[in-house]
């Protein structure tokens, strides 16, 4: 799970409209693409339009432009969806410690995200940050990290806060490189600090020759960041991460299901009606190998 | 009428008011009533004796003798109406009468015990003649008194033993009345025996006082048991009731699986009703491929088979392991195998047609997974004539005609069952070895497509005229969706996925939000497919996680299974399988044995022991008085069912059986109109032999071998002489002749193993016949048949028939992706099998023979194909996703996959394109077709509530628009291009929603 029900919870109606949002991660993308989700036949074809004499040309159609890009264009933003989903059950997969993130509602081309440093220069900070992750992926350069708050860091813009995760990635390579190693890159820089061609130049000098004043530069940072934690999120989305504080009446029944659900999995095989069927004893594969003849359910 | 006043005392809603009379008083008129009884009573009774023996015995004469002992003056209307009269009264006393302290008997109860007042009653009503009418009385009192009386009254003997004496006496009866009410009473008393199972052990109790061990309510309902209407249904109730109840109680169980036939009558009764079924289904329409539930509803025969089988499966459900491992047991060797296989294994197309449609509906009628096991084991490893009764199946795909319809539908059914075991004889076992990719190949198998790039590959497959920009407008379902490229992050633009707004430049100036909004027309309908394909593979997922291997190429591991040839060949040889089969033949025909012969999986206890073999009691077998009543206590036995003599029960377990199968040949063997599809099929055969002469000398000279055998002028002979055919060849399908089966079975019979050799015949033969000769040297490789192989030559000859006819008729349409046919002349000779040939299995092949046809076929195979494909795409197990789906694997030359059979497809469309002018504009028609069709079963399916909507594709007669005369349905190629489309869009989804699916940790 990368989403943590409990901080994000913001209170904003369009989050409210859209309840179960962290049980809906596996299909971020497609609310964008649901306006035809109305009326799903069992198959195949699309209905027929109501009122629509079969070959004449309707005037709003005509308008539209034809697709660009040969004739299969109209299928490139399916591939980019779900190579964006796949990416993100990948990063699901990887279990990063101290990393949850979560693509926005409008675009899945930007992630929200958060990381919490336990140890270490900057312990106990909290760092939002958004991924940006070009159109052509994966063909194109390597996805930005940008942290909603400059965090003092030699690699960190002290303007935009952008990190400098090219220097890792200096050619993005399909099936190669993929978006959790951005992401655990982003957690390494704040365990082994880098000072070689800063983006800030100053954290880099003061890292290298009096890392006392670094270190409290740092301790500013963090409490900084810290302070601004109960902001509303940066960017305006349904979807982004925003912090409240602890709220019993809230907080209390999520944080109760975060710890039930650990247990759930295997009693769940027990409760659910299982419809599939199997009469072969594990590592045979003769039908019917099963000795006690009983279905297994 | 003393008992119908009594027992409908209440219901007419003027019930004798007795609350607040004194309970003394109600005993005192009560024994004034007796008193009046008795003295009646003893004027009429010969030994003047009040005691209950002698009384017996002198029932049970009268019981037996119906009437024809009788002792003294026979009782005057005025005497018998007094007694009625007073008897109304008395039982109205002593269903009224409360329970003492502590569950004592209240005083009439006692009484009545100790006065012995229903036996003599009983005796009274003996003496009098013992009409049905009588009876019906009695039996309306007993319900009575059991329903509604207030205290236990079945715990005493003098109740209970006149009330069995009753149910004995009735038995035999044959009045539909008196059989209504027996049937009720029994099912009263079984709602008693399971709220109250303490009763049960007076109910064996009162029948060991008459020396047997029985449990007569049980035995009495058995006749009943396939009974049409209300009366059967209330005796499979009944039945139901103690099954259930057999459950807890071990003596029950015992009892009914070792001294009653209740699982022989249970199984062999579906025998018998199977063989009053249609042997011929008219087939409504081309469309049609499987029956429905309006179908079946109008044949009487059929609905009471499903009764039956239901209730067999609610039997399964319920009843003691014992009970339903012998049941199973006898469904297996009393209906499947003698019955159920010859029916497979018919002689005329439509006669085949029509059992696979029933073998269909039965495993879709069928719930429980023990009896779905065993219909299961009977397909997956019966062997009929020395070949599983799935490779007929599978070789059937690939009939013309109906037969290949209905195949397909069965297959698609079995598939839907999400059953390891079925996957793994169909596709898997092909799969595990490996062999059927290049060896750097393996660690592909669960790579995931990150990128959808196998879906782009499928989709890049649309043909030229199908794709959306040529479609017109309504059929163009392009959407203008909003495709956010960057991150729209403006102030006040909530829009999301629905808003058409382009994302506005965001006006905050921050460098790191880029906007640029821009259109992208996404094909609507594709976000359908995407979304069934979710819902598909998401059920798949959760069914499957009940299987007992990932198959991902890892495990089953690919070294543990046997080499591919031996792989293939494994699972039709017997020492695979860890108790063999017993060979069906022997099971069916050697009489002593084969009661005990069961499928291992199944195999019940042992059959009745037989020290206890002498006990087995028939059902009527409940006799008030043994010694004397031997000639008069025959009767029972239901009517279809002959009481067995006592000395040799096993025997009749057999004859029943024998009977029952006996009944199903009888009616197969003497149809009537036979003899013409005798002669369709042997016209079929000449045309297919001529086309095969004319294609070539090669395949002529294949076919030449066998011929020189007598095998094919067999279907000559028939078409001369029908009936002698008929006569000789029908038992010969049917197993229970002993002598010619067995020696057709013996194990030194060297084709064990031969599925694959046939198959791989077949599909030679077949593509020779089209690629005119391709297969040039074949036929001497062929090994001269010998005299076991004749029988199974012959079936392989009659599928022969239908494989090359079905071809002919593509003949007009030659592509020449056919002649370099994968199935047919890459595959060496079976002779060659013992290398590894990389196989993926006939099912396989076939499917993907039949789909490289798709312009041949019909719409509605077509969509029954794709829809097949698609259930199997589905399947998460990397193994079979990544054959049927990954398009970037590379497989051994000889393997076809299902990309390059779409390809091949594809370019059979493009030619089609360029060489007919009015494509185009036919595609349009036929896709206003479709939609039309379309929606007309959205509306049909959403009115039903969606679940159906799979099964019900396609099957709907009247929900199919006829084409608006633009196109006719005749235009396979050109529906089938949409199709083909459609498919591919289909596909392409599965396989993107795989990317995604398959890796998310089952917590999610």
């Amino acid at each position: 799970m990368s989403v943590n029900p409990f901080w994000s919870m913001s209170t904003s109606t369009s989050r409210k409209q859209r309840a179960d949002d962290g049980e809906e991660q596996g299909s971020q993308g497609e609310p964008r693409a649901s306006p035809a989700r109305l009326s799903f036949g069992k198959k195949q074809l699309p209905a027929i339009p109501k009122n629509a004499a079969p070959v004449t040309k309707l005037t709003a159609t005509a308008m539209v432009p034809p697709a660009t890009n040969g004739t299969h264009a109209s299928y490139g933003p399916f591939y980019l969806e779900y190579s964006l989903l796949a990416e993100f059950t990948l990063v699901i997969k990887q279990k990063l410690p101290g990393i949850y993130v979560q693509p926005s509602y409008k675009s899945a081309l930007m992630w929200f995200g958060v990381i919490f440093i336990r140890h270490g220069l900057y312990q106990d900070g909290v760092f939002k940050f958004t991924v940006y992750i070009p159109d052509n992926y994966p063909d194109g350069e390597c996805p930005r990290v940008v942290f909603d708050i400059p965090v003092f860091h030699p690699l960190v813009d002290p303007v935009s806060g952008e990190l400098d995760v090219r220097r890792a990635f200096t050619k993005w390579r399909r099936n190669h490189n993929h978006i959790w190693q951005v992401l655990m890159y982003a957690r390494t820089v704040f365990y082994k600090i880098n000072t070689t061609e800063p983006l800030n130049p100053e954290a880099a000098v003061l890292y290298d020759k009096d890392v006392q004043l670094f270190k409290s530069k740092v301790v500013d940072s963090v409490k900084l960041c810290n302070s601004h934690l109960f902001d509303q999120p940066k960017i305006d989305d349904p979807y982004a991460i925003s912090f409240s504080p602890w709220n019993p009446a809230v907080h209390d029944e999520a944080k109760e299901r975060m710890f039930a659900h650990k247990r759930r999995p295997e009693d769940q095989h027990k409760g659910v009606q299982v419809t599939g069927l199997s009469w072969v004893k594990p590592g045979s594969t003769q039908p019917f190998s099963k000795e006690d003849n009983s279905p297994q359910s | 009428m003393m008992a119908s006043m009594v027992a409908n005392g209440n219901r007419d809603g003027q019930p004798l008011v007795l609350k607040g009379v004194d309970p003394e008083t109600c005993m005192i008129v009560f024994k004034n009533h007796w008193t009046q009884v008795v003295k009646i009573l003893e004027k009429h009774d010969p030994l003047r004796s009040g005691g209950g023996l002698p009384l017996l015995a002198s029932i049970s004469l009268g019981v037996g003798g119906s009437g024809g002992i009788r002792f003294g003056p026979v009782p005057s209307v005025d005497e018998a109406s007094a007694v009625q009269n007073y008897v109304e009264h008395m039982l109205f006393l002593l269903m009224e009468e409360d329970s003492g302290r502590e569950g004592a008997m209240g005083p009439i109860l006692e009484f009545v015990v100790m006065e012995n007042v229903m036996e003599r009653l009983f005796v009274w009503s003996l003496r009098r003649e013992f009409s049905d009418d009588m009876k019906l009385e009695q039996l309306k009192m007993y319900e009575a008194l059991v329903g509604q009386a207030r205290q236990p009254v079945l715990h005493h003997k003098p109740v209970l033993r006149p009330l069995m004496m009753l149910l004995s006496a009735c038995a035999d009866t044959e009045a539909p009345g008196v059989e209504g009410q027996l049937v009720l009473l029994l099912h009263q008393l079984c709602c008693v025996l399971a709220k109250d199972p303490s009763v049960l052990e007076l109910f064996f109790h009162t029948s060991e006082d008459q020396g047997a061990a029985n449990f007569l309510i049980f035995s009495l309902l058995i006749p009943f048991l396939h009974r049409e209407g209300g009366v059967g249904q209330q005796a499979r109730d009944a039945l139901l009731l103690i099954m259930s109840l057999s459950a807890e109680n071990q003596r029950v169980a015992e009892h009914i699986a070792q001294n009653t036939y209740f699982c022989p009558v249970l199984a062999t009764g579906l025998s018998g009703l199977y063989s009053s079924l249609p042997t011929k289904l008219e087939v409504p329409n081309e469309e049609w491929h499987c029956l429905h539930g309006d179908d079946w509803a109008r044949m009487p025969p059929l609905v009471q088979f499903l009764n039956s089988l239901e209730f067999c499966n609610a039997v399964v459900q319920v009843a003691h392991a014992d009970i339903r491992d012998q049941l199973l047991g006898y469904i297996y060797n009393g209906f499947l195998v003698p019955v159920l296989a010859p029916a497979l294994h018919k002689l005329t197309l439509e006669e085949v047609m029509t059992t696979t449609a029933y073998l269909e509906l039965f495993i879709r009628s069928v719930s429980e997974p023990a009896l779905l096991q065993t219909l299961l084991t009977f397909i997956l490893l019966h062997r009929h004539d020395n070949v599983h009764i799935l490779d007929t199946l599978v070789s059937r795909i690939n009939t013309p005609y109906q037969l290949g319809t209905v195949s397909l539908a069965l297959f698609r059914t079995l598939i839907g069952l999400y059953c390891e075991d079925v996957m793994l004889q169909l596709i898997l076992r092909y799969l595990i070895p490996c062999n059927h990719m290049m060896l750097s190949q393996r660690c592909v198998v669960r790579e995931r497509d990150c990128y959808s790039v196998s879906a782009a590959k499928m989709l890049a497959l649309t043909p030229s005229c199908c794709t959306p920009e040529h479609a017109p407008p309504p059929l163009r379902q392009l959407d203008s969706i909003v495709w956010t490229r960057g991150h729209a992050a403006g102030p006040g633009n909530h829009g999301g996925a629905t808003d058409r707004a382009r994302g506005s430049q965001s006006d905050d100036g921050s460098s790191d939000v880029c906007v640029i909004g821009s259109e992208v027309h996404l094909d609507v309908s594709y976000l359908h497919y995407l979304y069934d394909a979710r819902l598909g593979i998401s059920e798949c997922m959760r069914a499957c996680q009940v299987w007992s291997a990932p198959y991902d190429g890892r495990d089953p591991p690919v070294e543990d299974y046997p080499p591919p040839g031996e792989a293939r060949l494994g699972p039709a040889a017997p020492p695979l399988h860890p108790p063999p089969p017993p060979p069906p033949s022997t099971s069916a025909s050697s009489s002593s044995s084969s009661a005990q012969h069961r499928h291992p999986t199944l195999a019940p206890p042992p059959e009745p022991a037989s020290t206890n073999q002498q006990e087995l009691e028939w059902d009527d077998s409940y006799d008030a008085c043994p010694t004397q009543g031997a000639g008069g206590a025959e009767p029972e036995g239901g009517q279809a069912l002959p009481r067995p003599p006592a000395s040799e029960p096993p025997q009749h377990i057999q004859e029943m059986r024998r009977t029952a199968i006996m009944l199903v040949r009888g009616s197969y063997v003497e149809e009537s109109d036979f003899q013409d599809d005798v002669m369709v099929y042997d016209l079929v055969a000449k045309r297919t032999t001529a086309d095969a002469a004319g294609g070539g000398a090669d395949p002529a000279a294949l076919r030449a071998p066998p011929g020189g055998s007598a095998l094919p002028s067999d279907a000559t002979e028939a078409a001369g002489d029908g009936p002698s055919r008929a006569d000789s060849s029908a038992p010969a399908s049917a197993p229970p002749s002993p002598g010619e089966r067995d020696c057709a079975a013996t194990p030194e019979s060297p084709r064990v193993d031969d599925l694959l050799t046939q198959y791989q015949e077949l599909i030679g033969t077949l593509s020779a016949e089209v690629g005119g000769g391709s297969g040039g040297g074949e036929p001497a490789a062929c090994p001269a048949p010998t005299l076991e192989e004749e029988e199974e030559e012959e079936e392989e000859e009659e599928m022969e028939g239908m494989e090359v006819d079905y071809s002919s008729f593509s003949a007009d349409t030659p592509e020449p992706e056919k002649l370099q046919s994968p199935l047919g002349a890459k595959h060496p000779r079976p002779g060659g099998r013992g290398h590894a040939v990389p196989f993926t299995g006939p099912f396989v092949s076939v499917l993907l023979s039949r789909l490289e046809n798709m312009l041949e076929n019909s719409v509605h195979v077509n969509l029954l194909l794709t829809g097949i494909l698609a259930q199997l795409a589905a399947y998460p197990q990397p193994l079979l996703r990544s054959f049927l789906l990954n398009t970037n694997m590379v497989f051994q030359p000889s393997v076809r996959s299902l990309y390059q059979v779409l390809a091949s497809v594809k370019n059979q469309i493009e030619d089609l394109t360029e060489s007919r002018k009015d494509f185009p504009g036919m595609i349009t028609a036929a896709q206003h077709w479709l939609l039309a069709r379309e929606s007309s079963l959205g509306a049909a399916d959403s009115a039903k509530g969606g679940a159906g909507a799979i099964v019900s594709e396609g099957s709907k007669v009247n929900a199919s628009p006829q084409p608006k005369g633009v196109i006719s349905l005749a235009n396979t190629e050109v529906f089938a291009a949409v199709l083909f489309t459609e498919f591919l869009k289909e596909l392409a989804a599965i396989a993107q929603e795989h990317s995604i699916l398959s890796y998310i940790p089952m917590e999610e």
